[in-house]
């Protein structure tokens, strides 16, 4: 654009930005440069009795989908999807709509508090002129001995944090969420470095396929990007005037996913690498082809007996995705969370590979997104530290690592070793608690940041994060209190504060041809604001993919269980994320779309399995692995194989306020530490045993109340 | 009670395509926090007691191992020939002549639950007690929606608040409606696409348009409701 703007051309300008999006603001209720005006000259988002709406970027997960909050009287009401955002295109899950129950929750940790590790006699509330300086000595410890543990959101946080410990050569910020672990993106991201040669999170055209195979992704509720693939998925069905897609999912349990498709095929956990390559060996058979090194030595017969599926089923599902144009394999988080885990996704990638897939429509692409979770095998060479005495000051954002990390790793033990823990929570968690200092971050919606990996994103876009509201509490932008205190502690950072720092991250931007620009940063920031990021028009991704060979594997397959005595367990993330999402009352009571039930765990057990063992339906029954055990009652669930148990995530919380409190049990009780190749949790193929305890417990279900009334 | 005809053009109704739903509950909560809908907590869930405006009735269909959910998602029909209206003794439930849709006047109900007695489609919720929503949680509330109290019973509105609007705003314009341009919460959530809503007086309507498709039907048609929603099955194993 020219540096010349005539007057003129300025209003046609100004005219289109009106048009596009009438509503949209680009200055909030934290504007920067406070100007004084007289009363009657209402503020811009304080008109009474309009709404105003602003744009920004959900955090309830890593996903990253655009999100328009409607603000009236300096409230935030509703939230809705962002229509212009690429990635979730105006729609928006119940964990996105439900954001104001954290933002308005009561139980937020109003300022900033020495917690002292939860001894109560001690406990004070502090300030942040006595916090900054605390922060600023802790930055001055040997940089060998600071940890930084970080949620999966924000990024614009993450990167200045990665900034800071460069600059100092301190340890770089680890990034934990239990969900992370669940869908397994390390193992994703490491498979398809081997598979294509790049460290990319691969993007699957679920929109465009006509035949999907998912093994063990649950992409409808919690994989990768839920909204973004839900709408791939109503597209995949009926976007396409003649062909409907066909869907087929390959899991022990029946997930949303399984449950939606045209085809469940329940295999035994840990078959998942023996099946793919069968079908492998069946597809170049199907195809005329040679068979891939991989899959020659094996024989399909004695893998469907080994999965317990018919062997004439695995022959006949071979010749359709061998058959189609367009056929897409999925590998996800049950299926590559194991210990064979990278093996098997690569497997499943691999039959990608053999249908010719490769950057077309409907077949796998790789994004420009890394993923940002670090693995947990470096969370454990973090706890290894910890234990050591090597850390000498912990800070957590946005992170539950005592309640998300599974039990026998012993967090919680190591934590009790490092000298000074500053959590940044904006809730009293279960780790906060067990914190030295709680320096409340601001609640999403009252703060500035940016997303920019977005797994599903099929184009580069950065998502941008600005505050609704005005900050209700004494809470500050952790990016703001590093700042501050790095500059005191003689380590600065170049950046006056945090929307100084966001301003200069996205400086690049301006000139990086997206679909809109402007002369200079102000500007610039303005639209960034007021579109809610910055995207590129056109759809478009790598669609160079190198196939790589495939690697001869040989997979141990499913353990071996004493019959009626011992279960595959499935662990599955549910609406309430990582388990933060405990604490809003509205997804509490939003019943889980397969069997209806609210507000607590449930075991589940095929109907079968449970008369053999003489359970009923809201019996409490004692689960035990190798590596702990919880109590929880029994939801009779036809469709899970009757050797395996499914329990869901999220509940069980000793803290984080009063609607998540004392509800339900944590199975990450029952979880192994163990991680596979990729370091991703090895969770999908722990083998438990249930017990009767004598007790009830009805199940609060939505569905059909038979049973349940007159027995409470 | 019959269809009230004084040459209006609205006549909204809503089109749910069972093929696209995946039974998320988005739906669910977006209903919820538009419409202040409270939550109960556990014990009355248990008890029948929870309420959901719009709830998606999960049936089990086959058994292991070719089980599967058939996910329909049930709100209030806004039916042409509604049971629950004739038998309100003090006409709370009402039949509105401009929107051509079932409403509650909350503060005509005296909680006698006839309506939902002759509900065939379970779409009306009771409230058995006060809302519980501590402070500040209350901030979110919309302030276009009235707060029910205890002993009032109340139903999916076709978010009618935001009917309202639309119809105020394109007036100032001075313009018809557009198509699309009023979409309630549950519609504007949906992930997956499986809800369109318009007016049906209109045939070039999106809705309209969607609601001859060969997959149509309507729930208990054969009630003679005359409901405003349309479904369309599902293919696969849904019905297709």
């Amino acid at each position: 654009m020219s540096d010349k703007i005539t007057r003129r051309n300025f209003l046609k300008i100004a005219g289109a930005g009106a048009a596009i999006s009438a509503v949209l603001t680009g200055c909030g209720p934290m504007s920067r440069y406070i100007v004084r005006r007289p009363y009657t000259e209402m503020p811009e988002y304080n008109q009474t009795g309009l709404n105003t709406y602003y744009a920004s970027t959900c955090r309830e997960c890593a996903a990253g989908c655009g999100i328009i909050v409607r603000t009236k009287e300096g409230r935030a009401i509703t939230i809705e999807g962002n229509p212009q955002h690429p990635l979730n295109r105006g729609r928006l899950c119940a964990r996105g709509i439900t954001a104001q129950q954290g933002l308005y929750n009561p139980d937020r940790v109003f300022g900033p508090i020495f917690q002292a590790r939860g001894d109560t006699g001690r406990q004070a509330r502090t300030s942040w002129d006595e916090a900054i300086p605390l922060v600023s000595e802790a930055l001055k410890s040997p940089a060998g001995q600071i940890a930084f543990l970080l949620g999966t959101a924000p990024d614009h946080l993450y990167d200045l944090v990665t900034e800071w410990t460069r600059s100092i050569g301190a340890p770089a910020p680890l990034r934990y969420s239990a969900l992370a672990s669940f869908e397994g993106r390390s193992t994703l991201q490491e498979a398809a470095n081997r598979t294509f040669g790049k460290p990319a999170l691969p993007y699957f055209d679920l929109a465009n396929a006509e035949v999907v195979f998912s093994f063990g992704a649950n992409f409808l509720e919690t994989w990768l990007s839920p909204v973004s693939y839900s709408a791939a998925y109503g597209d995949m069905r009926q976007a396409r005037p003649t062909r409907r897609g066909y869907l087929v999912a390959f899991e022990a349990r029946q997930s949303l996913t399984a449950g939606n498709a045209d085809e469940w095929i329940p295999i035994k956990p840990g078959s998942e690498g023996l099946v793919a390559l069968a079908l492998a060996r069946l597809v170049a058979e199907a195809r005329g082809e040679a068979t891939p090194a991989a899959a020659r030595s094996i024989d399909p017969a004695t893998v469907a007996e080994t999965a317990g599926i018919e062997p004439a089923k695995l022959t006949e599902l071979a010749r359709l995705f061998a058959a189609s144009e367009h056929s897409l394999a999925i590998p996800g988080g049950s299926a590559i969370g194991q210990h064979e885990g990278l093996a098997i996704a690569q497997a499943i990638l691999q039959l990608n590979v053999q249908v010719n897939n490769l950057g077309l429509p409907g077949g796998v692409f790789l994004t420009n997104s890394e993923q940002p979770t670090t693995s947990l095998t470096e969370v454990k060479s973090l706890v290894q530290k910890m234990n050591d005495s090597q850390v000498k000051v912990l800070f957590i954002h946005a992170a539950n690592p005592v309640f998300e990390l599974p039990k026998v790793l012993g967090f919680e033990e190591a934590l009790a070793k490092v000298p000074l823990v500053i959590s940044f929570a904006t809730f009293p968690d279960e780790t906060a608690m067990l914190s030295d200092y709680i320096l409340p971050d601001h609640s999403p919606l009252e703060s500035f940041g940016y997303q920019r990996m977005l797994a599903a994103a099929d184009r580069p876009v950065y998502s941008s994060i600005q505050p609704v509201v005005a900050p209700l509490y004494d809470t500050r932008a952790t990016a703001d209190v590093l700042l501050a205190a790095a500059a005191a502690a003689g380590s600065p950072l170049p950046y006056t504060d945090e929307v100084d720092f966001v301003q200069q991250m996205i400086v690049p931007l301006i000139s990086a041809g997206g679909f809109y620009t402007a002369p200079e940063i102000q500007t610039f920031w303005s639209r960034w604001l007021q579109y809610g990021g910055w995207w590129v028009t056109e759809q478009g991704l790598d669609a160079e993919i190198a196939a790589g060979s495939s690697r001869p594997a040989t997979f141990s397959g499913p353990a071996a269980l004493e019959e009626d005595k011992q279960f595959y367990l499935v662990v599955f993330p549910t609406q309430l994320g990582d388990g933060a999402g405990a604490n809003r009352p509205w997804l509490q009571e939003m019943p889980d779309p397969m069997t209806t039930l609210t507000w607590n765990t449930w075991v589940e057990v095929n109907p079968e399995t449970a008369d053999k063992l003489g359970i009923h339906d809201d019996d409490v029954v004692r689960v035990t692995t190798p590596y702990g055990a919880l109590e929880a009652s029994v939801y009779r669930y036809p469709a899970i194989r009757p050797d395996t148990i499914a329990i869901p995530f999220g509940q069980g919380h000793t803290a984080l306020g009063r609607w998540a409190e004392g509800r339900g049990a944590n199975p990450a009780a029952l979880l192994p530490a163990a991680v596979n190749e990729a370091g991703d949790l090895a969770f999908g193929d722990v083998i438990a045993s249930i017990a009767l305890t004598g007790k009830r417990r009805p199940l609060a279900r939505v569905e059909n109340r038979e049973g349940v009334y007159g027995e409470h | 009670m019959a269809e009230v005809s004084k040459g209006i053009a609205e006549k909204w109704g809503l089109v749910v395509d069972q093929d696209r739903c995946t039974g998320c509950n988005a739906c669910v909560v977006a209903c919820s926090m538009e419409n202040n809908v409270p939550f109960t907590g556990e014990d009355n869930v248990a008890f029948g007691r929870g309420t959901y405006w719009i709830y998606n009735k999960r049936m089990w269909e086959g058994a292991y191992p070719e089980v599967a959910p058939a996910f329909q998602p049930v709100m209030c029909q806004q039916c042409g020939s509604a049971p629950c209206e004739p038998v309100c003794p003090t006409f709370a439930a009402v039949h509105s002549e401009e929107e051509q849709i079932n409403l509650q006047i909350y503060n005509r109900c005296i909680g006698t639950r006839y309506c939902a007695n002759n509900c065939p489609y379970h779409a009306r919720q009771f409230n058995f007690q006060d809302p519980d929503i501590p402070e500040p949680m209350n901030s979110y509330l919309n302030p276009d929606v009235t707060i029910r109290r205890r002993g009032v019973m109340e139903k999916c509105t076709f978010c009618v608040q935001r009917i309202v609007a639309g119809r105020q705003t394109a007036s100032a314009e001075d313009r018809p409606l557009r198509d699309g341009e009023v979409t309630p919460a549950c519609v504007a959530a949906c992930p997956s696409g499986a809800l369109v809503f318009g007016d049906l007086s209109d045939p070039s309507s999106r809705v309209s348009q969607m609601a001859q498709n060969e997959r149509q039907y309507k729930l208990m048609d054969e009630l003679g409701t005359r409901p405003k929603v349309t479904y369309l099955k599902g293919g696969g194993r849904n019905g297709g």
